[in-house]
């Protein structure tokens, strides 16, 4: 499924890849520059200890008891409050007795309150300085540094040595560490979020012409266009010109099996016209076999072209087909043909927006055959209407004639469905309607009609946005 | 009543010509659209028949040159393409009527004599004119009932008469539409058809209009 998702998806493809970069790189930064920030401020906090150190070191005397003192206090007013972080401390190492072990006379800061530094026993030599961890007042850790000092005060005596501390809180380093990682965190957070987001855009707009070509597509499919259109950037534009190319040559291919039928029935039918002439004129055996034959031959090919047509149809995407004007246009041409019937022919107001999705030919077929068939059985009045019904067109044509008994409407229907086991006759024009309908996803019913007659009811697929953005409407 | 047939398969065309000319009806036949248009450009025809599939020019534009020439006779198309895409295209181009091929000659027959008698505002088949009655679909004259012998000429002129009747008749006209193209005509002949069909007929049933030509009309 994952993995589905992984190759199914370009979307996902492209993110994964942007989002692996911008996690790491994110990570990396904040751990280098944490890293850094670190050990800036542990250096820092080692020279500011020192100096403290070289300060206590420069300002250290000995007072009228003998007691190590400062000339001077130092200046860090950190010196001065109780537990501040920051301490020092100086330990007479001479007046303990044993070299080395720390006296009673030992000076501290005021920092300290009542605090003794424990610095480890060590013998570091003259000037070096030493570092240590100890645990200071409060359950606090501290940083120390220390260093021996030789004092020669007076020639006669002998060199006292004091040992200098300097510590520190541990606090003080890590404290602004951990301010600066999380305000680092936070920004980095922020630019990752950023990222991702600029990211998602991208794609987002990287990938629209495919949006883009998916709705042509769907315009195609329900037959608002002929054709592929928009614009499209050029990594995309050469497989829409050739997609239009295959829906042109397709167009193409259906035309010419069409004019072929076309042309294939032309010639057939002049010379079954001359046969039959040549045959009415005279009455024997073989003058009646040459009509039955060529009757015979004329249904076929009548016949097997209506089933061309039929075969044909559908298959161009996006074609449509308004309505109103191939009705009118076949009424122009019933009110002709019967014109001497004295029909009465009455098209009720059809709707601009009804707009079938197929092609002219095909919907001038059904109409054609369904129009002619009521003209030929009214006995004077047809009427045609059509609306939009559940998402498709329906046509009723309507007569006054005798119509066809409920039982055997299915038959006239069903006739030509089997070409091989039908005779194909008189009423093959509706079956073929029928048939045409079906290619199309709709159907032809009869029924009885309010006018006494047959009603012809033709639903065929409507064109998709025949309600809205018509032109001209 | 003369007709046009427009057919450039030669043996359908013959067929066609005698299947008419049996019928009574005076015939000129062209084989391509050039030869078609000129011909019902130049003749007055009672009705044409027009196949649509012709050399040179194809028929639904001579179709179209005639109707913007203002040249309304009828015209029934003799097509082997039914489709009712053609039809439409047939009849908005001027077609009266559409007759798919192959087809029967009498059929062909009903459907001319349909649209010659439309052309003259006349609904039934048989037209009449007080005692004297036209059946168009026999090719029979009656009086009172009484069937007339008539000469294929006599037929002719009269017939003409009567899809004319109460009109004025010029003898030209009559010639024009009694004769075919190629036939050497004699206006003089007119006047001896006329005077036959007088004999035959009841008294004052046509009447000649001095300098213009003839009348046919009921008396009253």
């Amino acid at each position: 499924m994952r993995r589905g998702a992984w190759r199914g998806s370009l979307r996902i493809r492209l993110l994964a890849g942007t989002m692996f970069w911008i996690v790491a790189s994110v990570v990396v930064a904040g751990w280098g520059l944490g890293g850094l920030f670190r050990q800036h401020l542990a250096e820092q906090f080692q020279a500011e200890l020192k100096t403290h150190l070289d300060q206590l070191t420069a300002h250290l005397t000995i007072d009228e008891q003998g007691w190590p003192a400062l000339s001077v206090p130092l200046s860090d007013p950190r010196l001065e409050r109780p537990y501040s972080g920051l301490y020092w401390q100086i330990d007479d190492l001479a007046s303990g007795g044993a070299a080395g072990t720390p006296g009673p006379r030992r000076s501290r800061s005021r920092s300290l309150w009542d605090h003794v530094l424990a610095a480890p026993v060590d013998a570091p030599a003259d000037g070096e300085v030493h570092r240590h961890r100890l645990d200071g007042p409060a359950g606090t850790r501290l940083e120390v540094i220390e260093r021996r000092v030789k004092v020669d005060e007076r020639p006669e005596t002998a060199a006292r040595e004091f040992r200098l501390i300097v510590a520190a809180d541990e606090r003080l380093m890590i404290d602004p560490a951990t301010r600066f990682d999380s305000a680092l965190w936070l920004a980095l957070g922020l630019l990752a979020g950023g990222l991702v987001i600029a990211a998602l855009v991208q794609v987002r707009v990287g990938l629209a012409p495919l949006r883009e070509l998916r709705a042509a597509l769907g315009h195609l499919r329900s037959g608002r266009t002929p054709r592929l259109e928009g614009d499209f950037p050029a990594e995309i534009a050469p497989l829409v010109d050739d997609f239009n190319s295959v829906l042109a040559h397709n167009a193409e291919v259906v035309e010419r099996a069409r004019t072929q039928a076309g042309n294939l029935a032309h010639a057939l039918k002049t010379p079954l016209a001359i046969l039959g002439n040549a045959a009415a004129g005279r009455d024997d055996e073989l003058a009646r076999l040459v009509a039955t034959q060529v009757d015979a031959a004329r249904r076929q090919v009548h016949y097997h072209l209506a089933r061309a047509q039929a075969a044909a149809a559908g298959r161009l995407a996006g074609a449509r087909t308004a309505l109103g004007p191939v009705l009118e246009g076949l009424l122009r041409a019933m009110r002709r043909i019967h014109a001497g019937r004295d029909l009465e022919l009455v098209l009720h107001p059809i709707s601009p927006d009804l707009v079938f999705r197929g092609e002219e030919q095909d919907l001038q077929e059904m109409l054609g055959n369904l129009l002619d068939n009521a003209c030929k059985w009214t006995a004077g009045r047809v009427e045609i209407e059509a609306r939009l019904e559940s998402g498709g067109l329906t046509i009723a044509i309507d007569d006054d004639g005798q119509g066809i008994a409920a039982g055997q409407r299915d038959a006239v229907l069903r006739r030509g469905v089997r070409a091989d086991q039908q005779v194909p006759g008189s009423g093959l024009g509706l079956s073929i309607v029928g048939d045409l309908a079906q290619v199309y996803g709709g159907g032809l019913r009869l029924a009885d009609s309010p006018l006494g007659g047959l009603r012809a009811l033709l639903s065929l697929p409507a064109a998709d946005g025949t309600t809205r953005d018509l032109p001209g409407t | 009543m003369r007709l046009l047939v427009v057919e450039d398969d030669a043996i359908l065309r013959r067929q066609v010509v005698a299947g008419l000319r049996a019928a009574g009806y005076v015939v000129d036949a062209a084989a391509d659209g050039v030869d078609a248009h000129h011909l019902g450009d130049s003749s007055p025809y009672d009705a044409v028949v027009l196949d649509l599939g012709l050399p040179q020019i194809d028929g639904l534009t001579v179709l179209r040159k005639w109707r913007a020439a203002a040249r309304d006779m009828p015209v029934l198309i003799l097509t082997a393409r039914d489709g009712w895409h053609e039809k439409v295209a047939g009849i908005d181009a001027g077609a009266d009527d559409y007759l798919s091929k192959p087809f029967h000659m009498e059929e062909l027959l009903a459907r001319l004599r349909a649209l010659i008698r439309r052309a003259g505002g006349h609904a039934s088949a048989e037209l009449a004119c007080g005692p004297l009655t036209l059946d168009t679909r026999q090719g029979r004259v009656a009086i009172d009932g009484r069937v007339l012998t008539l000469t294929s000429h006599e037929y002719r002129v009269l017939a003409y008469l009567m899809h004319h009747r109460d009109e004025v008749v010029s003898r030209s006209d009559l010639v024009e539409h009694i004769y075919a193209q190629d036939f050497d005509r004699d206006s003089n002949t007119v006047e001896v058809f006329i005077a036959r069909l007088r004999k035959k007929l009841p008294p004052g049933l046509i009447e000649t209009v001095r300098g213009l030509g003839y009348r046919l009309s009921a008396p009253r």
